[in-house]
């Protein structure tokens, strides 16, 4: 069939997509796909490939089972050979899953790759419209006539080539961020590791024993910190955060603030004898208000490094300018009070991201009385009271009065799985965490009585059910399934008493314990909604990082060069991170071993006899990348540096003068698709016998 | 001699732990296929969230005093058990404190009220709920003028109620004409007296 022309606009100068002269518009391909039952069990596809034949500029339209497929490439790259396609639409998935694939496709058949239009008739419509199978397939025709129209006016684009810093930036200094780093390091690599605290380690150094194997925590940690810390290819800042991040794949600019711990980390050998003449003394940290610590001091015993740090807001000399108690101590010179923060500029190809989590702080005035009885606490509060180095060296104790508790009662998903709060995810470690330590606390007091009050219990790892088994049997914990409603105080023996239904007994129970644990859940860090804006990531509805895509780029970000590791991305466990931190290290390595990186093309450009140099553009871009130049035809115009354009559109929105477009989201190719929307199915049979009667 | 406890409890729970134990296996034929729908139509949310914790039984003021589980009655509901729930919804003192605890973010106490509005429409209605119904149809409140109320009243210096005041009578009039317009009458059963 020979296709009326389209439409001729005066598109002015930036018209090479049509060859001079020639009355015809370039020749579309369309491929419809039937993503197996995912498209065509709801679009009649082939009334939409009917449909599409009849488009104008169409040459070809074919419907494929899996276009995705080998078989489904092969038969683009035929019908572009065998009948000179310049444009491809493809009608299947989302751009964001399959547009790559058919790029290089295209390319493979000597097509520009960036001449190709996705038509997403698979998340945009066959699944939202599952029940409305005729009106999805009219919906999936008008999404495939805008892709077509939209194709006529691609222009060809080519990705632009940049070197990749064979260096990397590793946020946070947990068990994720350390294994990405040593990864990396032993790739090769130059890594910056920067962490808040002084120490490294994160919470997993805060941990007793592992579960399922009942490993102990900074045991198989600690080796790790202290490989890293003499790393030749990382250089470790603890006590430091990112301040600022600007650049792209490849090129990112960071600032680094190391603040001042008023200890010179060169000079200071870790000795402590600061710290045995500090006379100030404060709640630590690191033991969860459990330990105290001194105003100059290291966290833990095992800290990395092992240097210690000043904590201004405590210590005498800031508040009264006296005592310099720690001065007159220290051998090596190596506290000094006036220190001052640095500011550190860092060169890095690739950013990886593990900030972590924090546990859930239960409320005020909630159900489970944390902030009102001494003997509520929390999971993470009792791996310290369990900890062998932890303030009580291992002994178990009722917070209230100092005596090893004989009924101890964990109440789970506190803080997860509720939909009150907002945080309707289920945390993936609690269950197991209160199923290790109930097992920790039956090998040190076999006479404990426990009880677990869980909704379901989720031992779903290597192992875990296993020790979930063992429990039970060997220790005769008891599971109670049911959400406590009420926790009250007996003033006199201090016992608690919790009421529950026991749902599976159908029964209001009673029972009084000495010590309950809430196993509370993980919530996203402060660190990270703090990193999260400096970078320009994405969050899940859950407030944690979004992966690029769910399952086959799960530590990527939407940003090139941005990974993710860790419990910032999603409560996991530390096998999890573990790997996930392996898999960021790996993902990040590749555009530093091939030293380059293609980026996409899709960038704004400025038309300079339209621009009135008004700067709104400028203002508005989160990126930074427009600038304002002197013109050779005079006056000051706007100019983006592509580099730094992410192709966002926030500039060609706003500008006054419509002198800037993004590329491939042109006004003339938007218009286009929208009149194609908008073009009713007579209307367009009118105009089309109009044509044929003009050709005539 | 009759324990009160149980004497109130089969007023209020209508037989559900009876039915309970009296069904040994709960089959097809007793399931009622959309009724999850059905309480939604008449304002509840979707018994499906319902996480089967069990926090809404263990604060209800009622499960202090009788045996009745908040829990178990969404269960039912989400089986489509609708014989074993519409007998129970008449305890619920509808106080909400359910949903204050409820992690599901589920209103049990409006599931109850919609149990209500269906039994209702099926014609299970309590006899203490008919009565409070024709009573407010009749004197323009719930419960029935009493003389011997009225005579206390005269010695404290208390004014009539307002239902024996002839100015009233307008008043009861305008609620007669609403509840028959809305057929809440015939809803109910009410054929006595009320004439429009």
């Amino acid at each position: 069939m020979t296709a009326p022309a389209p439409q001729e606009k005066d598109t002015g100068t930036s018209a090479p997509r049509k060859e001079a002269g020639s009355t015809t518009g370039p020749k579309i391909g369309v491929f419809v796909c039937h993503c197996g039952s995912n498209i065509a069990g709801v679009v009649d596809c082939g009334k939409v490939r009917e449909a599409a034949e009849k488009l104008p500029g169409v040459a070809v339209a074919k419907e494929n089972k899996y276009t995705c497929s080998d078989l489904g490439q092969e038969e683009i790259i035929k019908a572009i050979k065998e009948n000179g396609l310049e444009r491809v639409v493809v009608a299947s998935c989302s751009p964001r899953l399959h547009e790559p694939t058919f790029r290089k496709c295209i390319q493979h058949a000597g097509l520009n790759p960036y001449l190709l239009q996705m038509v997403n008739i698979r998340e945009q419509c066959s699944w939202v419209h599952s029940h409305e199978k005729v009106k999805a397939t009219e919906k999936a025709c008008d999404l495939v006539r805008m892709g077509v129209s939209k194709a006529a006016e691609l222009e060809p684009l080519e990705a632009r080539e940049v070197p990749v810093e064979p260096s990397s930036l590793v946020i946070g200094g947990g068990v994720a961020g350390i294994q990405a780093a040593l990864d990396l390091g032993n790739m090769g690599f130059k890594v910056y590791l920067v962490e808040t605290q002084p120490s490294i380690g994160g919470k997993m150094a805060q941990l007793d024993k592992t579960f399922p194997t009942g490993d102990c925590a900074i045991c198989i940690l600690a080796p790790k910190m202290v490989e890293l810390s003499r790393h030749p290819n990382i250089t470790l800042l603890s006590y430091s955060e990112v301040e600022e991040v600007k650049g792209y794949i490849g090129s990112y600019d960071v600032k680094v603030r190391r603040k001042a711990r008023f200890v010179h980390e060169d000079k200071c050998i870790g000795c402590g004898l600061c710290a045995d003449v500090c006379p100030v003394k404060v709640d630590n940290e690191f033991d969860l208000g459990f330990g105290q610590r001194k105003a100059v001091y290291i966290p833990f015993p095992q800290a990395v490094p092992l240097k210690y740090t000043i904590d201004k807001e405590h210590c005498l000399h800031f508040k009264s300018g006296k005592c310099q108690l720690c001065v007159k101590a220290c051998t090596n010179k190596a506290i000094d009070h006036t220190m001052q923060d640095e500011i550190l500029n860092l060169k890095v190809g690739t950013i990886i991201v593990a900030t972590g989590y924090e546990t859930y702080v239960p409320m005020k005035k909630g159900v489970y009385k944390y902030w009102e009885y001494d003997d509520v606490i929390t999971g993470l509060e009792l791996e310290r009271l369990l900890n062998a180095s932890g303030p009580t060296g291992g002994h178990l104790i009722r917070p209230s009065d100092g005596r090893p508790p004989k009924r101890v009662a964990f109440i789970q998903c506190v803080g997860s799985r509720n939909k009150k709060l907002g945080n309707n995810y289920c945390s993936r470690v609690c269950c197991m965490y209160a199923i290790k330590n109930a097992q920790i606390i039956m090998e040190h007091e076999p006479e404990t009585e426990i009880a677990v009050y869980y909704n379901d219990i989720r031992a779903f790892g290597k192992g875990f059910e296993e020790l979930y088994h063992r429990i039970r049997e060997d220790y005769a914990v008891e599971f109670i399934r049911g959400r406590p409603a009420k926790l009250s105080l007996d003033p006199v023996t201090k016992a608690i008493k919790i009421r529950a239904e026991e749902t599976l007994l159908n029964k209001i129970t009673e029972r009084e314990f000495d010590l309950v644990v809430l196993s509370t859940g993980l919530v996203p860090s402060e660190g990270s909604k703090k990193i999260g804006k400096i970078l320009g990531l994405t969050v899940s509805p859950d407030g944690f990082f979004m992966e690029a895509h769910p399952k086959l780029r799960p530590v990527d970000t939407a940003i090139d060069g941005i990974f993710l590791a860790g419990c910032a991305q999603s409560p996991k466990d530390i096998p999890d991170s573990v790997a996930q931190a392996k898999a960021a290290a790996s993902s990040a390595a590749a555009p530093m071993f091939s030293k380059k990186v293609l980026i996409e093309p899709l960038t704004a450009f400025v038309d300079e006899n339209l621009c009135i140099g008004c700067g709104l553009c400028i203002e508005l871009c989160p990126y930074g990348a427009p600038e304002l130049v002197q013109s050779e035809k005079g006056g000051m115009k706007a100019h983006v540096i592509e580099a730094l354009c992410h192709g966002c559109g926030t500039c060609a929105a706003s500008c006054p003068q419509k002198a800037v477009s993004p590329m491939q989201f042109t006004d003339e190719q938007i218009y286009s698709e929208m009149q194609a929307a908008l073009m009713e199915p007579a209307k367009r049979q009118a105009t089309k016998k109009k044509a044929e009667a003009e050709a005539s | 001699m009759k324990d009160p406890e149980k004497e109130v409890e089969k007023v209020f729970i209508g037989g559900l732990h009876e039915k309970l134990v009296e069904d040994k296996v709960i089959d097809e034929a007793q399931l009622e296929p959309g009724f999850a729908d059905e309480i939604q139509k008449y304002g509840g949310k979707d018994v499906m969230t319902c996480l089967q914790c069990g926090n809404c039984t263990g604060v209800c003021p009622i499960s202090l005093k009788i045996d009745y589980k908040t829990r178990n009655i969404i269960k039912c509901c989400q089986f489509g058990l609708k014989k074993y729930t519409l007998g129970t919804r008449w305890v619920c003192a509808t106080c909400y404190r359910c949903y204050e605890h409820c992690p599901a973010d589920l209103n049990p106490a409006e599931i109850m009220i919609a149990l209500r509005h269906i039994a209702v429409r099926e014609g299970i209605i309590p006899p203490f709920i008919k009565t409070a119904a024709t009573n407010l149809v009749k004197y323009g409140q719930s419960v029935k003028p009493d003389v011997e109320i009225d005579k206390i009243r005269m010695e404290l210096g208390l004014g009539l109620i307002h239902s024996q005041d002839p100015e009233y009578h307008t008043v009861i009039r305008e609620i007669q004409v609403l509840v028959h317009a809305a057929k809440y009458d015939k809803l109910i059963g009410i054929e006595e007296d009320v004439k429009v």
